[in-house]
């Protein structure tokens, strides 16, 4: 059986030499929505400049925990979540955190690309002068580092006053990716970012992602068992609220502890 | 009856049904425009109204028509458009909300007349404003409020959810994420809505009667200090609107050309509706694909 998945799944990035320094300590973590207790008991280390994903079968609280990291569950009113998230030596599910700093050093991608319908210039810069930034020259500096960084620089240099709906879906989404960026994030949470998107443009993506883990802490939420195995050097297995499996890919893919996991990514299920 | 048939005579039914809703429309239309452009002329939009003698024009009202207009929506739109983003951002769903969401509603669909009377007991008589612009003004704020409120609840409620997350997710404040991406997205169906209102505060005539009054005191054109009696702008005299003229003249008037006038007053008031409408259509877009980008 484990001969057959690595013929499924290649690992082309599954380098962890040494183990890195955790940013985010998670310890025992219960979400709830109302009655429904969403993610059970959650432990889990999330390394500092690597990409540790998500996976696990839709509503197993793989994107409710994600949110929870840089607190977006607060929008929903009947969200409640208990335990402690240590970042910087501070709990970030603590009620006091300021959530609006939190949230630009743990910027998030959604799903859906979500360019605000503006210039892409404008797009970059909006969250970056709510920041404090004023000098023209260094915002200029920034959107075009930022760009640069998510190779959309070449493509939309010419008409970054033109509006950011305009662009196709991945571009879309690597300017939202440029746009978290700007503010220098710690980590970045992506929820299924390649989800809507064709294969080619999901490939550019993950191109990016394994640049990014170089300066960045890289959350990534995946339904796709292959993109994971292909960009994370850490996989955490979620079903039913709970985290069943957390490991380095390599081992969570080649010599996972639990059946449920070997069923899940030799595809019996999900 | 197979479903082919079936299909066939539902489209032909509402092909039917908005034949028939056009042809009411434009047969409507053709006839105000067709009594009443013949009367239109310079003259007659430049002249004050003549009690006894033929020749009178809709200067005056056409002024105060604009002029109630401006006050309205001077007092609703900053209010309406608060409440709107209060209900739509801010307000937690649960009974209090729903109380004044219901409020709201029946607010904007309360007859026109008993706002009238309302304003008439409170703005009138209990403020003392007498028959006056701002009387009118407040009255029409009554019913006008509730549609702003509305407009701006559903243009933000229309915008997608992931907007509002990708701004916060930013680190941006929920305030800040509101003036900066939501409004800006929400305003061309807001302005929208905004004037397609403004076309049925200018028409608008039951709730006036009791509350701008039946007349227009002489009023001189080059005195424009909003504290003189005989001002156009002076807000505390009584203000006979062009709708409110209409009926006015039809129901009392005793000049020997009632009906050119009441035609021309309606076709007048018929035109500014439908510019009000092209206008909210042209500049709901241009602002569109200003704020948007190119």
């Amino acid at each position: 059986m484990i001969e057959m998945k690595n013929n499924i799944v290649s690992f082309t990035n599954n380098t962890v030499t040494q183990e890195r320094p955790v940013q985010l300590s998670v310890e025992h973590v219960n979400i709830f929505y109302g009655e429904n207790h969403a993610v059970k008991d959650v432990t889990i280390p999330i390394h500092e400049k690597s990409i540790t994903a998500l996976i696990g079968p839709s509503g197993c609280g793989k994107s409710t925990f994600l949110r929870t990291i840089n607190r977006m569950n607060d929008l929903i009113p009947s969200a409640r979540c208990e335990g402690t998230i240590n970042y910087k030596e501070v709990n970030i599910l603590n009620p006091k955190v300021d959530v609006v700093q939190l949230r630009k050093e743990i910027g998030m991608v959604f799903q859906q690309p979500n360019p605000f319908p503006k210039s892409i210039s404008e797009n970059i810069q909006l969250p970056l002068r709510f920041a404090g930034v004023r000098s023209k020259k260094v915002l200029k500096q920034v959107t075009e580092d930022c760009l640069k960084q998510v190779g959309l620089w070449d493509e939309v240099k010419d008409r970054l006053d033109r509006s950011a709906t305009s662009l196709s879906g991945g571009q879309q989404q690597r300017l939202c990716i440029a746009r978290a960026l700007a503010l220098k994030p710690d980590v970045i949470l992506l929820d299924e970012p390649t989800s809507a998107l064709d294969p080619v443009s999901s490939a550019k993506i993950e191109e990016l992602l394994l640049e990014l883990k170089n300066s960045y802490t890289i959350i990534i939420v995946t339904h796709n068992m292959q993109q994971a195995a292909r960009i994370a050097d850490y996989t955490a297995f979620f079903y039913q609220g709970e985290l069943v499996e957390f490991g380095t890919t390599k081992t969570l893919f080649t010599t996972p502890e639990k059946k449920s996991t070997a069923d899940y990514i030799s595809g019996r299920f999900g | 009856m197979n479903s082919k048939v079936t299909n066939r005579i539902a489209l032909s039914v509402i092909v039917l049904c908005a034949a028939a809703m056009a042809a009411v429309l434009i047969s409507m239309l053709g006839y105000i425009l067709v009594k009443g452009l013949s009367s239109i002329s310079w003259h007659f939009l430049t002249t004050s109204a003549s009690p006894f003698m033929p020749g009178g024009g809709i200067k005056d009202q056409l002024w105060n028509s604009f002029y109630v207009l401006f006050i309205t929506m001077l007092l609703t739109v900053p209010i309406g458009v608060c409440g709107g983003i209060y209900l739509a951002e801010y307000a937690k769903p649960g009974k209090i909300t729903s109380f004044i969401r219901t409020c709201v509603e029946v607010l904007a669909s309360l007859p026109s007349i008993v706002v009238g009377m309302f304003g008439m007991l409170l703005f009138v008589n209990y403020f003392g404003f007498k028959y006056s612009v701002l009387s009118g003004a407040l009255a029409l704020t009554v019913f006008n409020l509730p549609v702003i409120v509305r407009v701006t609840e559903d243009g933000f409620r229309a915008l997608p959810r992931h907007q509002k997350e990708g701004g916060l997710a930013l680190g941006m404040t929920h305030w800040h994420t509101i003036k900066t991406i939501l409004l800006p997205a929400a305003f061309p169906s807001i302005l929208t809505g905004i004037i397609l209102s403004a076309g049925r505060v200018f028409g608008e005539s039951a709730a006036l009667l009791f509350t701008a009054g039946l007349s227009t005191p002489d009023l001189n054109f080059e005195n424009w200090n909003p504290l003189a009696p005989d001002s156009p702008l002076n807000l505390f005299r009584s203000a006979e609107t062009l709708s409110v003229h209409i009926w006015s003249v039809n129901t009392g008037g005793i000049m020997p050309d009632v009906d050119t006038i009441a035609n021309g007053s309606a076709a007048v008031l018929v035109i500014c509706v439908l510019i009000f409408n092209l206008f909210a259509r042209m500049l709901g877009k241009i602002i569109n694909q200003k704020f948007s980008g190119k």
